[in-house]
C-alpha cells in the first residue's frame, strides 16, 4: 500500500489534468461556437470552407489529441522534461493503435517511468553525456513504450473501450436513469475538486468513444451548479428566508456567469461556509439533472461550453431541460437547507481534524 | 517563526487561491510571518524570493499536482498536504507546523 502511495499515481494523473483542462476549455469553446453556427468538425480546410467551418476544425483537431495530451502531461509529471518527448510520442501511438484515452493515461505511466529508469541504470561513458538528454533517452524511452503500446496495451485496452462503448448503448432506461445520477452526483459533490476530475477523464475517454451523453451530463451539472446557487437566492427571498451574507452575494455576482460557461469552481468560496448543506443540496440537483439528461438523451459533441453545447446536441430541448431541473432542484434544496443568515455575518466554521495519513513531512 | 509555501490545485482558479488565503490568515492570527507563493493556470503569483526560503522555518506544500521550483526547498523541512486539507483545517495545519519546528530545536 505505502509502496503504492508512493508512486503517488493519482498526483501524476491530476497534474497531466491540470494540463489538459485549459485545452479542453480553449478547443471546446471554439468548436462549440463553430458547431453551434453549422459548422463541420470534419471540414477540409484546404479546399472549399466557411468560417464556422475552420472553428469547429480548429477545435477538432486539438480534441482529438488529448491522448497524446494526458499522455504527455503524466510523462512530465514523473520524469520532468526528460518525459516530454516520450510521452507525446507514445500517447500518439495510444491513437494511432485505437487505445484512446485509456491508452494515453497507460502510455504517459510507461513511457515517465521508463524515462527515469534509463537516466537511472543506463551508464554512458562521458563523451555520449551529452547525447543521452537528446538521443539516448527518448530514442529508447520511445521506441521501448511505442512497441508496448502497440504490441501489448493496445489490443485489450482497444477491446476494452469497444466493450464499454456496447455495455453503456445497451443500458435501459432505468439504468441509465441510475447512471446519470450517479455522474452528477460525483460531478457536484467536490466542485471541479479531484473527484469532478477523475469522472471527467472518465467521461471523456467515452466521448472519444462516439458515447456524448456522460460527459454531457457532467458538464451540465457543472454548468447548472451555479445558476442554481444563484436561484436559491431568490426562492429563499420568496420563503421570507437569507441565506447569503453580503460578501457571498457578492461571490455569486461573478460565480453565476462562470457558471453559464461551464466553470463551477465560482461557488467554492460560498460552499466552503457551510460545506455539509451546499453539498447535500448540489449532490440532490446533480442526480437529478444527470439522470435527465442521461433518459432523455442529451449528447453534446463537444466535451466542454455550458450552454454553447446546447446548440451542438441531436435534441438540444433534452439538455435545456436537464440544466433547468438541475437548477431548479439545487436551488430549491439550498434555499430549503440553508439556515437563515444576517446579512453582514461572519460565519465561523469548525475545524477537521487532519488524519496523520494526509500530512507528508519531508 | 517564518512560514513560506506554494499552494497549486488541479484547476488551477480556486482551490489554490482559498488555500493560500486560509493558510496565511491562519498563520498570521498566530504570529506568524507567512508567505504562500500561488501557482494556478495563470502562472505564478505571490512569488517567494530566495532570501524568504533560506530564512524559513518551515515550508508548507499545499499541493495536488507537481510544482515548478521545487529544487528551491532543498534541505529544508517540509510539509506536505492536498489542497483540501489546506482549505478545511488551515488553523490545524499551522499548529502541525508549530508542533515539527518545535519539534526540531
Amino acid at each position: 500500500m505505502s509502496a503504492i502511495k508512493k508512486l503517488n499515481l493519482k498526483g501524476h494523473l491530476l497534474t497531466a489534468i491540470s494540463y489538459l483542462i485549459p485545452i479542453v476549455c480553449g478547443a471546446g469553446f471554439v468548436i462549440a461556437i463553430g458547431m453551434a453556427f453549422g459548422g463541420n468538425s470534419g471540414a477540409d480546410l484546404t479546399q472549399e470552407f466557411t468560417f464556422w467551418d475552420a472553428l469547429a476544425k480548429m477545435g477538432a483537431g486539438a480534441l482529438g489529441l488529448l491522448p497524446a495530451v494526458i499522455s504527455t502531461g503524466i510523462a512530465y509529471s514523473i520524469a520532468s522534461k526528460p518525459g516530454i518527448a516520450p510521452g507525446f510520442i507514445i500517447g500518439l501511438t495510444a491513437n494511432a493503435v485505437g487505445a484512446g484515452f485509456i491508452g494515453g493515461i497507460i502510455g504517459g505511466f510507461v513511457a515517465g517511468y521508463l524515462a527515469v529508469a534509463i537516466i537511472k541504470y543506463l551508464k554512458v561513458p562521458s563523451w555520449a553525456k551529452g547525447l543521452m538528454p537528446t538521443l539516448i533517452v527518448p530514442f529508447l524511452t520511445s521506441l521501448i513504450g511505442g512497441l508496448f503500446m502497440v504490441y501489448v496495451i493496445g489490443l485489450p485496452v482497444a477491446a476494452f473501450t469497444s466493450w464499454l462503448t456496447n455495455a453503456l448503448n445497451s443500458l435501459g432506461t432505468s439504468s441509465l436513469l441510475i447512471f446519470g445520477a450517479v455522474i452528477g452526483l460525483l460531478s457536484g459533490v467536490d466542485f471541479g475538486g479531484p473527484i469532478n476530475k477523475t469522472v471527467f477523464a472518465f467521461v471523456l475517454t467515452m466521448q472519444t468513444e462516439g458515447i456524448n451523453e456522460p460527459i454531457t451530463a457532467l458538464q451540465l451539472v457543472n454548468t447548472a451548479t451555479p445558476i442554481g446557487f444563484g436561484l436559491a437566492y431568490f426562492i429563499a427571498k420568496m420563503f421570507g428566508k437569507n441565506i447569503y451574507t453580503r460578501s457571498e452575494v457578492e461571490t455569486l455576482k461573478s460565480a453565476v456567469p462562470m457558471g453559464v460557461v461551464n466553470i463551477v469552481e465560482g461557488v467554492i468560496p460560498i460552499v466552503m461556509n457551510d460545506i455539509v448543506r451546499c453539498v447535500t443540496a448540489v449532490a440532490i440537483g446533480g442526480a437529478a439533472g444527470g439522470a435527465v439528461t442521461m433518459v432523455l438523451g442529451a449528447d453534446a459533441t463537444v466535451p466542454f461550453g455550458g450552454v454553447l453545447m446546447l446548440p451542438t446536441m441531436s435534441k438540444p430541448l433534452a439538455g435545456a431541460l436537464a440544466i433547468i431541473v438541475n437548477v431548479v432542484v439545487t436551488g430549491l434544496a439550498l434555499a430549503l437547507l440553508k439556515k437563515n443568515v444576517k446579512e453582514d455575518e461572519q460565519v465561523e466554521v469548525e475545524e477537521e481534524d487532519i488524519d496523520l495519513d494526509d500530512i507528508q513531512i519531508i | 517563526m517564518k512560514i513560506v509555501g506554494v499552494a497549486a490545485c488541479t484547476v488551477g482558479i480556486a482551490h489554490t487561491y482559498i488555500a493560500q488565503e486560509k493558510l496565511e490568515t491562519a498563520g498570521k492570527k498566530r504570529g506568524h510571518e507567512i508567505q504562500i507563493e500561488t501557482q494556478g493556470t495563470i502562472g505564478v503569483e505571490n512569488e517567494l524570493t530566495q532570501k524568504q526560503i533560506d530564512e524559513a522555518d518551515i515550508v508548507i506544500l499545499a499541493v495536488d499536482v507537481k510544482i515548478a521550483g521545487r529544487e528551491r526547498f532543498e534541505g529544508k523541512r517540509i510539509i506536505q498536504v492536498s489542497t483540501e486539507i489546506a482549505v478545511k483545517s488551515p488553523n490545524k495545519l499551522i499548529e502541525k507546523a508549530e508542533q515539527v519546528v518545535n519539534a526540531q530545536k
